[in-house]
């Protein structure tokens, strides 16, 4: 504080500097910092949603609930597992997809706003829409999606309420969603190329395996860590499709962190046990963002 | 210098503020006062309902200076906004709450009892299943202005085609008399049951599949523990689920439904439904609309009650007014029977059923005998929530084919973890 006022007295450029930040600042603090801290301090007492004034210190012990809770344990690896599911198979899909419309005619921005659209859907409506089509097959009715398998000869799944493919399935549904956001980032990192670097590569002999392989991809290094990393975060605040398509089930095999987090707070009122929650989850975000920035630096050395 | 305006500006603004505080201080203590009141916003009609309801205790009690606002909030956002002003101090004199969620509020210390303000002779008037739901360790804290009703709607003409006796009105079927029923509807080619598998809500798997542990003899919660561990998965639940299991084995329900009325739109031959669906059976089927109570497991009949009743703070520190407006929505020609009207909902007082001829009838009759003979609330705990979650969870999974005991006993055990914490 003392070294800020001291500059701002001295500089009068920093004095403005930190009056159009002034704004941002307090936002930042009531509504991110301030719960934050909050959340921290519930973390180590019992509190209570309803009264969460009478809450107790009670040390670390929300900390080892949750560590040896199996239904905690199991919306962490449910999580987990649609992150890694989803980034690598969205991330590529997308990347895909901008580089087979990065047309100029018009006809392909037509497309590009075709793919983008499920983005802008709200998630529950799309919820409804997919939830039809994974419906299993009962007598002559059936969903979409296996009328198209039998159609082909195999077997009808019940998509949502195996076990082993509602999580699957669900990963499924968020890439189509979801891609097109990150089609969109790619196809600004793409316009950026150098058309020139290209053309010479192309005068080169270079063919377009080639051209992909040792131009396109370390130009778009940039676009990709951040594509990477935002998928990683947004998958790991899944939770309206599970939640509204499967309710967690079956065996509790989607339900997600956040799910747990939902319901510990609001069902549960277990207000600390679910801010120890938001805490760990925040680690495991930060954790990874920090692996993957770690990970693109020492590429580029 | 140059900051003394900005300082000026300030503090008018600040001034401005106090004053504007201030005032509507003066207002709320002036003229009377007021009432704030919250409730879960329901279809458009009965909101409109509640809207007059309100409006007509204002103009009786505009002498006493006494006025009531009130405030609705979508349902699934309800809890969540009670919780938030419970944290901030921010409550209202009166609210309406779910009947299983009374427990919790009540052991938060939000609400004030209300034996104080309701004769002997009142409560008398009232169905015994809303005095059951609202009394928590003997203290009554909650009364509703209307109750529901689950029954086995059938339709006579398909149980007819299919050579099936319909059920008696006093004695439900066996479950395996059920069983055969499903069995022979199935072979005349029709689709025996619906159970709404598609509510995506939990709450409906607890409520209408309580009664099949209930009438096993089972239940999901000792009452006088409040333990789950050991109850939900004895050994009677378990084997009543394993019943109910094979209505999706053997295919006579379905599992994962699209329409939401298979039985009104003439597909389904007999509805697992509330009183929620009768006019509009009625309306669908006319004279061949028949209802029975539930199928029963074992020899224990149970019938599925509970609905939305009304509670007083504990924070209000105009208690005396509160009570007023609580009587008055709870009072039988000035609550009860407009909301009713407009809800088609089951009225909470025995005095109210004169204004509905249609309680002479099936499926009304029905309603209102199972809730005065058989009635029983969900279990009264604090920790309803983190049951009914699991316990819908578990429903749905053994619907899926998944073992009975073992889901059971994992319900059981998640639902005690929470309430040991």
């Amino acid at each position: 504080m003392k070294k800020i006022r001291h500059t701002a007295q001295k500089n009068p450029d920093a004095r403005t500097a930190w009056g159009f930040l002034a704004p941002a600042l307090v936002l930042l603090g009531l509504f991110v910092l301030w719960p934050t801290l909050r959340a921290l301090f519930w973390s180590f007492t019992d509190a209570d949603l309803l009264r969460p004034q009478q809450a107790q210190p009670q040390g670390t012990a929300n900390y080892s609930d949750l560590l040896n809770d199996p239904r905690f344990r199991q919306a962490f690896f449910n999580t987990a597992l649609f992150a890694l599911m989803v980034v690598p198979v969205q991330t590529v899909f997308a990347f895909f997809l901008a580089l087979w419309v990065n047309r100029p005619e018009a006809y392909w921005r037509w497309l590009r706003t075709v793919f983008f659209v499920p983005v802008v859907v709200s998630l529950p409506v799309l919820a409804i829409l997919w939830t039809l089509l994974y419906q299993p097959v009962r007598g002559e009715e059936m969903g979409l999606i296996n009328a198209l398998i039998t159609g082909i000869g195999l077997p009808g799944q019940r998509w949502l309420r195996d076990p082993n493919l509602a999580l699957p399935a669900l990963a499924f549904m968020s890439v189509w969603q979801g891609a097109g956001f990150q089609m969109l980032i790619f196809l600004a990192g793409l316009q950026n190329l150098n058309s020139e670097t290209l053309e010479a590569a192309r005068i080169d002999g270079a063919g377009s395996w080639q051209r992909l392989r040792f131009v396109i991809l370390p130009a778009m290094k940039n676009s990709i860590i951040f594509v990477v990393t935002a998928t990683l975060i947004l998958s790991f605040r899944l939770f309206a499709q599970p939640y509204l398509m499967t309710g967690g089930g079956p065996d509790g095999r989607t339900r997600s962190l956040i799910q747990f987090i939902y319901e510990t707070t609001f069902q549960d009122r277990n207000l600390g046990l679910a801010s120890a929650g938001v805490i760990l989850f925040l680690f495991i975000v930060a954790f990874l963002t920090l692996l993957q920035r770690l990970a693109g630096k020492e590429e580029k050395s | 210098m140059k900051k003394l305006p900005h300082i000026r500006c300030l503090l008018t603004c600040l001034g401005l503020g106090l004053c504007g505080m201030l005032l509507s201080a003066c207002g709320d203590g002036g003229s009377g006062v007021t009432l704030r009141i919250w409730a879960h916003q329901g279809q458009e009609a009965e909101n409109r309902a509640m809207r007059e309801i309100v409006a007509a205790f204002n103009e009786a009690h505009a002498e006493d200076g006494i006025r009531a606002e009130i405030e609705f909030f979508p349902d699934h956002q309800y809890s969540e906004r009670i919780a938030a002003g419970a944290a901030a101090g921010d409550l209202p004199d009166v609210m309406d709450l779910d009947g299983p969620t009374l427990a919790g509020y009540v052991d938060a210390g939000l609400l004030a009892p209300l034996d104080a303000y309701f004769s002997e002779a009142e409560l008398a008037d009232f169905l015994p299943t809303v005095i059951a739901q609202g009394t928590i360790q003997e203290r009554l804290y909650a009364l509703g202005a209307f109750e529901s009703a689950l029954v086995l709607y059938y339709d006579r003409e398909m149980l007819a085609r299919a050579g099936i006796t319909p059920p008696d009105e006093d004695r439900p079927w066996s479950w395996d008399d059920f069983l055969a029923a499903c069995a022979a509807l199935k072979d005349a080619g029709l689709d025996p049951i619906s159970l709404h598998m598609d509510e995506s809500a939990d709450e409906w798997y607890t409520y209408a599949f309580s009664p099949v542990i209930w009438s096993a003899g089972g239940s999901l919660m000792d009452p006088e523990t409040g333990r789950f561990e050991g109850v939900l998965n004895a050994p009677e639940n378990i084997e009543a689920l394993r019943q109910w299991q094979r209505l999706f084995v053997l295919d006579y329900a379905d599992n994962a439904p699209v329409e939401p009325n298979p039985f009104g739109v003439g597909k389904t031959a007999m509805d697992w439904s509330g009183h929620w669906m009768a006019r509009s059976h009625l309306e669908a089927k006319g004279e061949a609309l028949g209802a029975a109570p539930l199928p029963v497991i074992g020899d224990h009949r149970a019938a599925a009650s509970g609905s939305w009743a009304w509670a007083m703070l504990s924070t209000s520190d105009r208690p005396d007014a509160a009570a007023k407006f609580l009587r008055w929505v709870v009072s039988t020609e000035n609550g009860i029977v407009p909301i009713v009207r407009a809800n088609g909902a089951v009225p909470a007082r025995h005095s109210a059923f004169e204004a509905f001829p249609e309680y002479e009838e099936i499926p009304y009759r029905l309603f209102k005998q199972q809730l005065t003979e058989h009635g029983r609330p969900r279990p009264q705990t604090p920790h309803y929530p983190a049951l009914t979650r699991n316990f819908a969870e578990a429903l749905r999974d053994i619907a899926n084919g998944a073992d009975p005991a073992e889901t059971l006993a994992r319900a059981a055990k998640q639902a005690q973890t929470v309430a040991d914490r």
